[in-house]
């Protein structure tokens, strides 16, 4: 999968790369049992410390996302692709109810910005 | 930059094969001293080996005869058959070092394996009256197996790399890119995995199996059956990697790795490879003109054109991806150059 940082951006790395396995997981592109690059890997081509990588793999496991193994690296647990269906599934429907509405993104973007407030 | 100063990196010029006089050592020479010396034993041997020699075994033991004159003619053409295609190959279509590699890893296997169990089937048949009491040879040809493949795995090792080669023109405008911020950083990892190859696994198990049976040496074939198994198993699964080096693919083991700098990018893209007419089969490969590639699978696939006239392409998923970042990551390192 494609992983993009930007150390200009206010968020910090970690999230940053959490985020992306996390959308990646809502999007079906990463499902049960995919095994993500090593932690050691990752830094090394994204030059970050490996504590950064460690720190978003950690959180995403404790998130239930991920399971950590010695060896064998992060893989994506089944239960992640479960608790993530309902809101692919959410967002397909929201995406389908606006287009026949036929508004524009950027009207439907603003709206769920003003829900999650 | 002038289109009239057009240097050696563009991808319309094709520059010489580098390395000729290694590709030549390597895939002609060695093949041959080994054949010399094989030729040398054999021939001092002649008066102690049974007339005609035992060349072919079967079930019941020896089913084959032949003169040793004629028998040794026969493995002097095939070997010099090989090595004259491995050395076409490497000579003309060698721009790429995996193309070297390739052709004299076969070229020093071919020629040891040919010469070890010629050798090898010899040796035990001195001394014997009548060539119908010559033991089976599976030992020979497991250890002759065994040995050319340490020697082809040393050819392949010894072929020099290409030399550096930068490229000059800036990626084509019209190459597939990615919106990547100018203090980004960014890295697409992905697994590349075997199709329908797969059943190459079932169907070497099932002839194995059938060897065996109509063989009675389970051993040999047991011993061949996982050897080819172990490195089918190597070369599978492959690592596909996208970063702010250039392009990486490496199996398993992490050897071979076949690395692509961003500066000797010209242009990626996605195109579509069918394993058997471009490339001959599945695997690490060279097809048409000297274009590399590790074939895994029909279908979509990552293409790198490189400096130095070589093209290379790995059969990977969503290689959209890759190919978009390898432009957008090649375009920036050739800016900030």
């Amino acid at each position: 999968m494609l992983f993009t940082i930007d150390a200009s951006a206010p968020e910090p790395l970690f999230e940053q790369l959490a985020v992306q396995v996390r959308s990646a997981v809502a999007r079906g592109e990463l499902t049960a049992g995919t095994r993500l690059p090593s932690a050691r890997e990752l830094a090394a081509s994204l030059t970050v410390n490996l504590h950064t990588v460690l720190r978003a793999y950690q959180d995403l496991r404790d998130e239930g996302l991920l399971e950590l193994r010695r060896g064998r690296g992060a893989v994506v647990t089944a239960r992640a692709e479960q608790d993530y269906l309902p809101l692919r599934e959410a967002i397909d429907h929201l995406v389908s109810v606006s287009r026949r509405l036929g508004l524009a993104p950027v009207t439907t973007t603003a709206l769920i910005k003003e829900a999650l407030r | 930059m002038t289109a009239s100063t057009r240097p050696t990196s563009s991808r319309t010029s094709r520059p010489l094969v580098p390395h000729r006089a290694t590709t030549t050592l390597v895939t002609l020479g060695f093949p041959v001293v080994v054949l010399l010396v094989a030729i040398a034993i054999a021939l001092s041997w002649r008066d102690v080996l049974p007339d005609p020699i035992a060349v072919h075994w079967g079930s019941d033991g020896v089913n084959g005869y032949g003169d040793l004159g004629s028998h040794l003619a026969a493995m002097v053409g095939i070997t010099l058959a090989m090595s004259g295609f491995m050395w076409a190959v490497g000579f003309f279509s060698g721009r790429d070092a995996l193309t070297r590699r390739l052709a004299g890893g076969v070229a020093a296997w071919f020629g040891v394996f040919m010469a070890g169990v010629f050798v090898g089937s010899l040796g035990p048949q001195r001394g014997l009256a009548d060539a119908a009491q010559a033991e089976p040879v599976g030992a020979v040809l497991v250890a002759s197996i065994l040995i050319a493949c340490l020697a082809g795995g040393l050819a392949a090792w010894l072929m020099p790399a290409d030399p550096a080669e930068a490229a000059t023109d800036p990626i084509p405008a019209d190459a597939p890119r990615m919106p990547l911020a100018a203090s980004g950083q960014a890295v697409w990892i992905r697994d590349a995995t075997v199709g329908g190859a797969r059943w190459f696994l079932v169907v070497l198990a099932l002839a194995m199996a059938a060897m065996i049976v109509i063989s009675r040496q389970w051993e040999v074939f047991a011993i061949l059956g996982l050897v080819f198994s172990l490195v089918f198993v190597l070369l599978a699964r492959w690592t596909v990697t996208v970063d702010r080096t250039g392009l990486t693919v490496r199996p398993l083991t992490g050897r071979p790795r076949i690395h692509v700098p961003l500066a000797e990018v010209l242009e990626a893209e996605v195109v579509s490879v069918r394993p058997v007419a471009e490339f001959g089969g599945w695997g690490i490969r060279t097809g048409a003109a000297g274009r590399t590639g590790v074939v895994l699978r029909s279908g979509p696939a990552l293409q790198v054109v490189r400096t130095g006239g070589r093209t290379f392409v790995v059969t990977v998923d969503d290689a959209e991806t890759g190919a978009a970042l390898l432009n957008t990551l090649a375009a920036r390192a050739r800016r900030t150059d």
